[in-house]
């Protein structure tokens, strides 16, 4: 069972002042939240690298908790900053293969990924967009197999997938 | 090599030493301050303007600077608070004290506008658009610099602290930077119609707003 909030607060009110034995506590447990927010967002073999990640986030920004406030939104906010930076890391990745790349080799990985990431937001991209990144991104094909399949041309479907990447992107970053 | 999470927490927890709390009130005091910085290198380069409380000032004069200083106000409140991580609403007083600043050049564009279509072009008296005080853009200039003090001292501030929207935090930055650094230049200008006070000091807050949303993000992203 996870800590509760009340608990949460007192042992990261203490860790501020020094508490290692709380400070160890409130890490463990911090971290088995952090697996449950992330588990519908990221993919499975990501999790543990971005619970780490905010793990090394909440210690080195420590001093911002507010004893006065709530424990758990503090996390929260810092696991969504993470995660919308981890995104935007894998979104500049994918749309820099674009450019560097006409064929490009996709890895179970990045379709997974691909489809976690995406999925409840491609009802905020136009049909065009969504086509492509669809096309690429999730089931595999190539430029020129998309192009040949929407009729739009090969730079058209490169643009197509690098703004709805981008709308993608800044829409998460938006999102409260 | 990824490390096993058990080995990570017990080093951070080894690590782990007494840390002074990051407070908003840390960072309006800090802001505050400089702006007073700010305020005494403008007097001590352009002496203050003794007209002020002589009877001279303009009510443009009192209006725009006090509409500064709220909008400094609210843009350091705002910017202190989204310095610790939280989640739920977001004060959104600077972005109406900045569209209440806004009608500020409005006004005094339609009033040169205005005063130069009905002037009189043969008497000595020269109108509005050719009175040397309205393209005085010097006084921009300076509340621009005035504003750099303000700009640092944010930035430092949301350094120590753990901001969540970065862009957000950008915008704020110059906002507080230009407001209260053309407020704390405003003291010396003795220059107060509506042309002069509603364009030069109100520009330096506008720009410094873009210099903060495309400078500030790299400096403070964590």
């Amino acid at each position: 069972m996870i800590a509760d909030e009340a608990t949460f607060a007192r042992l990261m009110a203490s860790a501020q002042n020094g508490d290692k034995a709380g400070y160890n506590v409130l890490l463990s447990e911090a971290g088995m939240w952090l697996e449950r927010y992330f588990r519908r967002r990221v993919p499975p073999h990501q999790l543990d690298d971005l619970v780490q990640d905010v793990l090394m986030a909440l210690h080195a920004k420590r001093a911002t908790y507010d004893p006065a406030r709530p424990f758990l939104p503090w996390l929260a906010a810092i696991a969504r900053y993470r995660w919308v930076d981890h995104l935007r890391k894998v979104y500049k990745h994918e749309a820099q293969e674009i450019e560097d790349d006409d064929a490009i080799e996709d890895s179970d990985e990045e379709v997974t990924l691909a489809r976690v990431s995406l999925e409840r937001l491609f009802g905020h991209l136009n049909e065009k967009q969504a086509a492509v990144i669809e096309m690429v991104k999730i089931e595999g094909l190539s430029i020129r197999e998309a192009s040949e399949r929407t009729g739009q041309s090969e730079s058209l479907v490169k643009v197509n997938i690098h703004r709805g990447l981008k709308k993608l992107a800044t829409l998460v970053e938006e999102a409260e | 090599m990824p490390i096993n999470r058990e080995d990570m927490i017990a080093g951070l927890t080894e690590d782990l030493e007494p840390v002074r709390r990051v407070t908003p009130r840390d960072g309006a005091l800090l802001v505050g301050f400089a702006t007073l910085v700010s305020g005494i290198a403008s007097i001590s380069i352009f002496e203050f303007w003794t007209g002020m409380f002589a009877g001279e000032a303009s009510a443009f004069f009192w209006i725009t600077n006090g509409m500064l200083l709220l909008l400094g106000a609210a843009s350091t409140t705002a910017l202190v608070a989204g310095a610790l991580p939280r989640v739920g609403a977001r004060a959104n007083a600077p972005g109406w004290s900045a569209a209440m600043l806004g009608l500020i050049p409005v006004a005094a564009i339609l009033t040169i506008l205005s005063v130069e279509a009905t002037h009189d072009h043969s008497s000595d008296v020269p109108s509005l658009l050719y009175d040397p005080a309205t393209w005085y853009w010097e006084c921009g200039a300076y509340a621009f610099g005035a504003g750099a003090i303000v700009f640092l001292a944010a930035v430092m501030f949301l350094r120590q602290g753990a901001p969540v929207s970065i862009e957000r935090s950008g915008w704020l930055t110059g906002l507080a930077a230009g407001a209260l650094g053309s407020l704390a230049y405003g003291i010396t200008c003795p220059l107060d119609s509506i042309a002069h006070i509603g364009i030069w000091h109100v520009m330096p807050v506008v720009a410094w707003a873009v210099v903060g949303r495309f400078a500030v993000p790299p400096l403070i992203r964590w």
